[in-house]
């Protein structure tokens, strides 16, 4: 006894436990969710068998059955349109203003802290306000739209099938944007000045910098914050719940969205977790790229 | 002979702080220049201007015969080591070299080959395909400058290069970028801190105190005739001594203000009571016998490296010679100092100038 409090305090029983510890609550909180996930994913369940975990065994019928569905290609395009769209303005305009402020003008990083104050708000309450910016009667978007000349009349951006999945991505472009700047912001403020200086010195102009120095130097820090990106906006259910309700006509609906509506509102949840697991394969692949590309960083 | 760089009536300030200050300065074609000076003089923003890195606020900038005040850097064709190195940590040794090239939009085979040609001159052809973090210092060093040399710039500038390395490798660099700089012609702008490597390395030493040239020459001139006080203590280690003293009331002698007030027979032509600096380098003392000319000092203490001893005196201020062989003295003995008329040199005690001594 004596001895295995002594190898707990100072000794291998040490390590096993500093291991151990964080093991078990994540195996407890995510593991053990995650494979009854994927198990629920080949029973077949429904809301009397919900409470027991022997179910009747049904092999890949969930997964035949939901490829059949008429709604899911359509709901996994909006998906990996709703990922590419929302990464794709937020790293752009992320990236934009992190090199804005990196110009370093008097008040910048102010400026930059103030930024933060979008991803600070909560999904819910970021839907709210863009229901009012989007409206299609009196929404302020289409009131600049129209009176720029850009459209002649009202876009109905919430009830449109053409619209109604952009609105949710225009949404979650302004919500996802300032975190990704902060991020490169990070990433830009770490490359040493000399660096610059040199290049300069080599002959350089501005453009050449950027593309030889800032953007390879970026590699590790533009890894990490698409991969970040893929697994928040494949997180991202407020802004539906608030804005579309995944609507009309599931136009704007994606495999998140579908999943919890399939369980907790179709208690269907042999399908719902079909698509969870779907999902999770792709979480993993971006979680993967995220640990090589900060595993790659480059140090001088 | 031509003037490689040229810089007349230069200012820089920032903001209200002014940096440089009315530096004149010319580097003639094919010299190796040292910018030295204590921390803050404004060697390392004097030598920022010269590349471009910052812009001078006044005066006239020429490299090659051109004005270059408000041109940028990348047009300037000089080369530039850091003292971090500022290697691109994301590029091979062989991209580090050929990068100014790929910018110039050499051909790949061409600068392939400058960059083996370089580097089988600075020992790095081994190396070409590893990346800067996988290097040594010294080897970092090396990648800096043969950047640096395979454009074949106009002048090279040097950031305190070797500030970064131990000691025994800094010796051996020093020499090694010497002998680079005679075998290319180059012409050389090295900033240090280090008066040795000035001394050593430069053919022409510009001393800089507070954004001013205190002096500037060739580096024995500057050991041998130092214009005033500043640079007769930086220059030489260990560092000058100064005894304050008075010229006597025939003028002919100077009393130095040690205890005894001891007499020194210097014609120097200074009116009697004028007050001035001696200064004294610790190698041109020697201790005198008895009855020879000469001041009496109580010895403080006494070091020796084996080679030289180092004698401090109790004193005040200190004195320090430098013997160079054992000696069997102690502390508190009295020892006889004396020296030869020609090394001392004499600064005005208010304004810190030289004071010519009559021949």
């Amino acid at each position: 006894m004596r001895r295995i409090f002594a190898s707990v305090r100072d000794g291998r029983g040490f390590d096993i436990m500093l291991v151990g510890v964080p093991f078990t609550f994540l195996f407890a909180l995510a593991g053990l969710p995650l494979i009854y996930n994927i198990l629920m994913s080949f029973q077949e369940v429904d809301m009397f068998s919900l409470g027991s975990f022997i179910r009747p065994f049904v092999g890949f019928d969930n997964y035949v059955a939901l490829f059949k569905q008429p709604e899911t290609i359509p709901i996994l395009t909006n998906t990996v349109v709703f990922v590419v769209g929302s990464i794709a303005g937020q790293f752009l305009l992320g990236f934009g203003l992190a090199l804005f402020f990196w110009t370093n003008f008097p008040g910048a990083s102010w400026l930059r802290g103030l930024f933060l104050v979008s991803w600070v708000m909560p999904g819910l309450v970021v839907g709210a306000i863009w229901n009012w910016i989007l409206s299609g009667d009196f929404g302020v978007l289409n009131f600049f739209l129209r009176e720029s000349g850009l459209i002649d009349g009202n876009i109905f951006w919430r009830s449109d099938p053409d619209f109604s999945l952009w609105a949710v991505v225009i949404a979650n472009i302004w919500l996802g944007t300032s975190f990704n700047m902060i991020l490169l912001s990070v990433g830009l403020s770490a490359i040493p000045g000399d660096l610059y200086e040199a290049a300069e010195m080599d002959g350089a102009n501005a453009w050449q910098r950027f593309w030889t120095i800032t953007l390879p130097m970026m590699r590790s820090t533009i890894g990490a914050i698409i991969s970040l990106g893929l697994i928040f906006t494949l997180q991202q259910f407020d802004l539906f719940a608030a804005i579309t309700d995944g609507g009309p006509n599931n136009s704007s609906n994606v495999a998140q969205y579908w999943a919890w509506d399939l369980s907790f509102r179709q208690y269907d949840f042999g399908r719902g977790a079909t698509i969870s697991v779907i999902m999770t394969v792709f979480v993993m692949f971006a979680a993967a790229v995220y640990v090589r590309s900060t595993r790659h960083e480059v140090r001088g | 002979m031509t003037q490689q760089i040229e810089l007349s009536g230069v200012n820089k300030y920032y903001g209200a702080y002014h940096a440089l200050k009315d530096i004149e300065l010319s580097i003639p074609k094919g010299a190796f220049v040292a910018l030295v000076g204590p921390s803050g003089c404004g060697k390392s923003t004097l030598l920022r201007s010269l590349a471009g890195l910052e812009t001078i606020s006044s005066g006239d900038l020429m490299i090659a015969g051109e004005r270059m005040n408000d041109v940028p850097p990348r047009r300037r064709d000089l080369a530039m080591v850091f003292q971090s190195y500022a290697l691109y940590p994301h590029m091979t040794v062989e991209q580090n070299l050929t990068y100014s090239l790929k910018i110039r939009g050499v051909k790949k085979a061409e600068a392939k080959k400058a960059a083996a040609d370089v580097a089988a001159i600075t020992g790095l052809s081994d190396l070409l395909h590893r990346y800067p973090r996988e290097l040594s210092g010294g080897q970092r060093q090396r990648v800096a400058m043969s950047r640096a040399i395979i454009r074949h710039p106009k002048a090279f500038l040097f950031d305190e290069p070797l500030s970064n390395l131990d000691a025994a490798l800094r010796v051996h660099m020093r020499k090694e970028i010497r002998a680079l700089h005679d075998r290319l012609g180059a012409t050389s702008v090295y900033v240090t801190h280090d008066q040795v490597e000035a001394m050593t390395m430069a053919d022409h030493v510009v001393i800089m105190r507070s954004g001013v040239i205190e002096q500037q020459g060739p580096p024995l001139e500057l050991y041998d005739r130092p214009a005033n006080r500043f640079v007769a203590g930086f220059i030489g280690s260990p560092a000058m001594n100064f005894i304050p003293a008075k010229s006597g009331r025939d003028g002919k002698s100077l009393v130095l203000d040690l205890p005894g007030s001891q007499v020194l027979d210097l014609d120097l032509g200074l009116p009697p009571g004028h007050a001035v600096l001696v200064g004294i380098r610790p190698e041109h003392l020697a201790i005198a016998a008895q009855d020879m000319p000469g001041f009496e000092v109580p010895i403080a203490t006494i070091e020796s490296t084996g080679a030289t001893t180092f004698v401090t005196t109790a004193t005040a201020p200190e004195i320090v010679l430098v013997l160079n062989s054992r000696s069997t003295l102690a502390a508190g003995a009295m020892i006889r100092l004396t020296f030869a008329p020609e090394n001392v040199h004499l600064f005005d005690a208010k304004t810190e100038k030289r004071l010519a001594t009559k021949p």
